[in-house]
């Protein structure tokens, strides 16, 4: 069955079952008459399963659930950053790299030092960026991975740091052609040209509005501290 | 000489990239252009002949014929290597 939900501020049609509507439920709308939709998800588990045939047919309606969304975020001011997101004092940080470096496990460590009421995991995985007003925002969406953490709001983007494991704590102000080039890694890319033109005319705002960071970091939670002191002051001395 | 259609031209943060597009080019990353090569790839976007390459050169920066020459000789021969001319 069709049903109506709010994600990223938008208003999602989504036809789905198993872990993607568990995910979504924190997002349906309740109203009788639900606004028209701005995004319609269409699923390609199908082809997806053909592809990848170990991952099962509920991981396949989520992942591909979520590309559909992610694809066209982009017609809203919005992309996916693949990344960690940690929300505190009102504002969310995103930690992103590759897969296997170590995202979710540089939040959990906020959560160790500061506390897991005042450090929350907004989307462990896939968090959602919109431009709105003039301003960026990051979004839980009910896509964020294998770990199932996201929560339903919407928090002023403080600052986004790319990660590299390391054996020190050093954080440094990341900029130019290779912060876009290790965001466009992060994010979800098409060959189409319409697309890349309006990713990029994104792209060049959040560059100038969000302060993009390098952290080399251990897993100590020395680690946590050196990115929330340099990232939470970042955002001030932008203002 | 002429750069295949699909690269879309960006200067970011002080930086001038070119994010390709489109099913011609084989590359899934992007390409950094200093400024000398940020001139040569705005010629052959529209094509151009070597000369026309060492007179763009030339005519903006403070060099002599044969060090233009070189740098565009090297410049397009990298593109071509990488399959970015038509």
């Amino acid at each position: 069955m069709k049903k109506y939900y709010r994600i990223a501020g938008l208003c999602v049609a989504m036809d789905s079952f198993g872990k993607t509507e568990k995910q979504a439920k924190d997002y349906l709308i309740t109203e009788n008459d639900p606004p028209t939709p701005d995004i319609q998800i269409v699923s390609n588990r199908q082809k997806l399963m053909s592809e990848c045939p170990y991952l099962g047919e509920d991981s396949c309606e989520y992942l591909s659930t979520g590309n559909s969304f992610y694809r066209q975020l982009i017609d809203h001011n919005g992309l996916l950053i693949h990344s960690s997101a940690v929300v505190m004092d009102g504002k969310a940080y995103l930690f992103s790299a590759p897969c296997g470096t170590g995202k979710s496990t540089h939040t959990a460590l906020w959560q160790e030092v500061f506390g897991r009421e005042r450090a929350r995991i907004l989307n462990d995985d896939k968090p959602a960026v919109r431009l709105e007003n003039g301003e960026f925002f990051a979004y839980g969406t009910p896509w964020s991975g294998k770990t199932d953490l996201n929560i339903n709001m919407r928090v002023p983007l403080a600052g986004i740091c790319m990660l590299r494991r390391g054996t020190e704590n050093k954080i440094k102000p990341f900029g130019g052609a290779m912060a876009l080039h290790a965001i466009l890694e992060q994010t979800a890319r098409s060959k189409d040209a319409d697309f890349t033109v309006k990713l990029l005319d994104l792209l060049e705002k959040l560059f100038i509005s969000v302060p993009v960071w390098q952290l080399e970091c251990n897993m100590e939670p020395e680690a946590a501290l050196v990115s929330y002191n340099a990232m939470s002051k970042g955002f001030e001395n932008n203002k | 000489m002429k750069l295949k259609n699909g690269f879309i031209l960006r200067d970011i943060g002080g930086e001038c990239v070119a994010v390709p597009t489109g099913s011609d080019i084989d590359l899934n990353g992007m390409i950094t252009l200093n400024e000398t090569a940020k001139t040569l790839w705005l010629c052959l976007e529209k094509g151009a002949e070597l000369s026309d390459l060492v007179k763009a050169l030339t005519d903006e920066y403070e060099v002599d014929e044969e060090t233009a020459r070189k740098a565009a000789v090297s410049f397009t021969e990298k593109l071509k290597g990488h399959g970015f001319l038509e």
